[in-house]
């Protein structure tokens, strides 16, 4: 293993630290600790807050997206391990402003357990929290179990469309409903290449055949619906929009933004080859293209490989995306 | 009533019991599970019952509530989260109150397993702790009378052979579902952690 980092077991704690170091001002650790980042920005009273949470191991997601507009806290675990309870507890105490937390997450049994755990802490103080669980990797489940899939890349989208209601000054009701309908309208689907290494295991936990590409993989290396021999960037653009078009219907006049999130060693030359693809493909059916995301949003370390995810919009979801958010890992003002 | 302090001192009983059966839990766990059963029980059941001797919070809910955060800092396996949320859920129904009579602490008890069987999303008959914690509750609030002790002791029965129950069932949830057939005949863990809790707390019962 060629990693460069410290002692395997401070990996987590020094990203963090290292992130608050170059983004002081923005962002900060509450009260030191290295696994609650919270937004260092003055919040506007009454406004409803958002967190999330999650393992190392996925920069930009989780924690960068906690800025203006978007979140406000992130708790962060182990590399692909959940943060426990009591982290996430301390981070919703801190953020609430008197109008109730969002607790906005991706679909994971570690995840689920213990921000169910931190809403009833919360509870014991009036603390009104609600619940978004984002499902969107297609491969993970059919659509008949739609609440057993895991949370990719697509709650990028989720996180920036519930911050833009929030920062509208909506209530907690409606910044949930925002998050929920971005889930609802949203699908993604991954392609690996090759496999990552977990710092405290120190060799790869799966292995990818060379000129072969593990269809449907997840972002800690779940096993993906199929294997295929390496094909084209042409070729992935059509198997991705028909994996992600047998379960949302895309039609004529439709406008949807585009995600193209590379895993973390994938050049950005081939990341937008891929997108060319799949925009050709959408304009020449007559489908609107809204704010294109293409870059690296949700990634596993060095595993090789991108994810395209695709979210319909109506007005709605089209003005929240559209408001303005930056933080360290995100502007609206590129897209 | 029973105040704090009588929750500590079964909280102490059990974390004895524990700290006792942590070689069996772990022979029981490996099994079908990944062993580290007696580990977890034993540190979250010890830092429950370091927490529950020190703290000077009086508001039972308050109290529970604090000491769950340490039981499960110090047990975040998934049996150690589902027991942290019995503990919260009685917790919440305790909320306010510096004592609890018999019929609270039945209440109490409700609320903690309906909670744990929420956010679990499993019910008794699955091969899990709710085995031996439901019959143990439904005894306890089935006792009549007032004494306490004879009520916990009833309870500890119907987790004993609750407990023993699971050795017929099938398990559906955890890494045991793997065995799917095969783990038919063996005692569930779990279940056995119900039964060690339920056993102690009658124990404990003589001395309040």
């Amino acid at each position: 293993m060629k990693k460069i980092m410290n002692k395997a077991s401070d990996f987590a704690r020094e990203t963090v630290e290292g992130i608050a170091l170059a983004h002081a001002g923005r962002v900060a650790m509450l009260n030191d600790d290295p696994q609650i980042l919270i937004n260092a920005q003055p919040v506007k009273e009454g406004k409803v807050g958002i967190v999330t949470g999650g393992g190392s191991g996925h920069l930009p997601v989780f924690l960068g997206y906690v800025g203006n507009g978007m979140l406000d806290g992130c708790a962060i675990g182990n590399v692909f391990a959940s943060p426990s309870a009591s982290k996430m507890e301390a981070m919703i105490r801190a953020v609430d402003k008197g109008s109730g937390v969002l607790l906005l997450y991706g679909n994971y049994g570690g995840d689920n357990l213990n921000f169910d755990m931190a809403a009833e802490m919360v509870d014991m103080d009036d603390i009104k929290t609600a619940t978004v669980r984002v499902a969107d990797d297609v491969a993970s489940a059919p659509n008949d179990k739609r609440n057993k899939r895991r949370g990719v890349a697509g709650m990028v989208y989720a996180f920036k469309i519930a911050g833009a209601a929030a920062a509208k000054g909506h209530d907690l009701e409606t910044v949930q409903r925002a998050a929920q309908k971005t889930c609802d309208n949203m699908r993604t689907i991954g392609f690996a290449l090759s496999p990552c290494i977990v710092p405290e295991v120190g060799s790869p936990t799966f292995t990818i055949e060379d000129n072969i590409v593990e269809v449907g993989m997840g972002i800690h290396g779940e096993a993906g619906i199929d294997t295929a021999p390496m094909m084209t960037a042409d070729e992935m653009a059509d198997l991705a929009l028909e994996k992600i078009e047998s379960d949302l219907e895309l039609n004529e006049g439709d406008r949807v933004s585009v995600m193209v999130n590379g895993l973390g060693a994938t050049p950005l030359e081939e990341q937008y080859i891929v997108f060319r693809a799949i925009a050709r493909r959408l304009q020449n059916r007559g489908i609107d293209l809204y704010m294109p995301h293409v870059g690296e949003f949700a990634t596993s370390m060095e595993m090789a490989g991108l994810s395209v995810t695709i979210l319909k919009l109506d007005d709605e979801l089209a003005g929240w995306l559209r408001a303005p958010a930056l933080t360290p890992f995100y502007t609206s003002e590129n897209k | 009533m029973l105040t704090k302090s009588d929750f500590a001192k079964a909280f102490a009983r059990v974390a004895d019991t524990m700290a006792k059966h942590k070689d069996y839990l772990v022979k029981l766990d490996q099994v079908n599970g990944d062993g580290d059963l007696g580990l977890s029980m034993d540190s979250g059941f010890g830092a429950l019952a370091d927490c529950a001797g020190r703290s000077d919070e009086t508001d039972l809910g308050r109290f529970l509530m604090k000491c769950s955060q340490a039981f499960n800092e110090a047990a975040p396996s998934s049996l150690g989260t589902i027991i942290s949320f019995g503990l919260v859920g009685m917790a919440k129904s305790l909320k306010g109150k510096e004592t609890a009579s018999r019929e609270q602490l039945g209440a109490a008890l409700d609320a903690g397993i309906t909670l744990i069987m929420d956010r679990a999303g499993s019910k008794p008959g699955e091969k899990t702790i709710l085995d031996s914690l439901v019959p143990a509750k439904d005894a306890f609030l089935a006792c009549p009378g007032d004494d306490l002790k004879r009520c916990l002791e009833a309870a500890a029965k119907a987790a004993a052979s609750g407990a023993e129950a699971t050795r017929a069932m099938r398990s559906v949830h955890g890494r045991a579902a793997y065995y799917g057939d095969k783990s038919i005949g063996v005692l569930d863990g779990g279940a056995e952690v119900g039964r060690l809790i339920f056993e102690s707390i009658a124990k404990a019962g003589t001395d309040i």
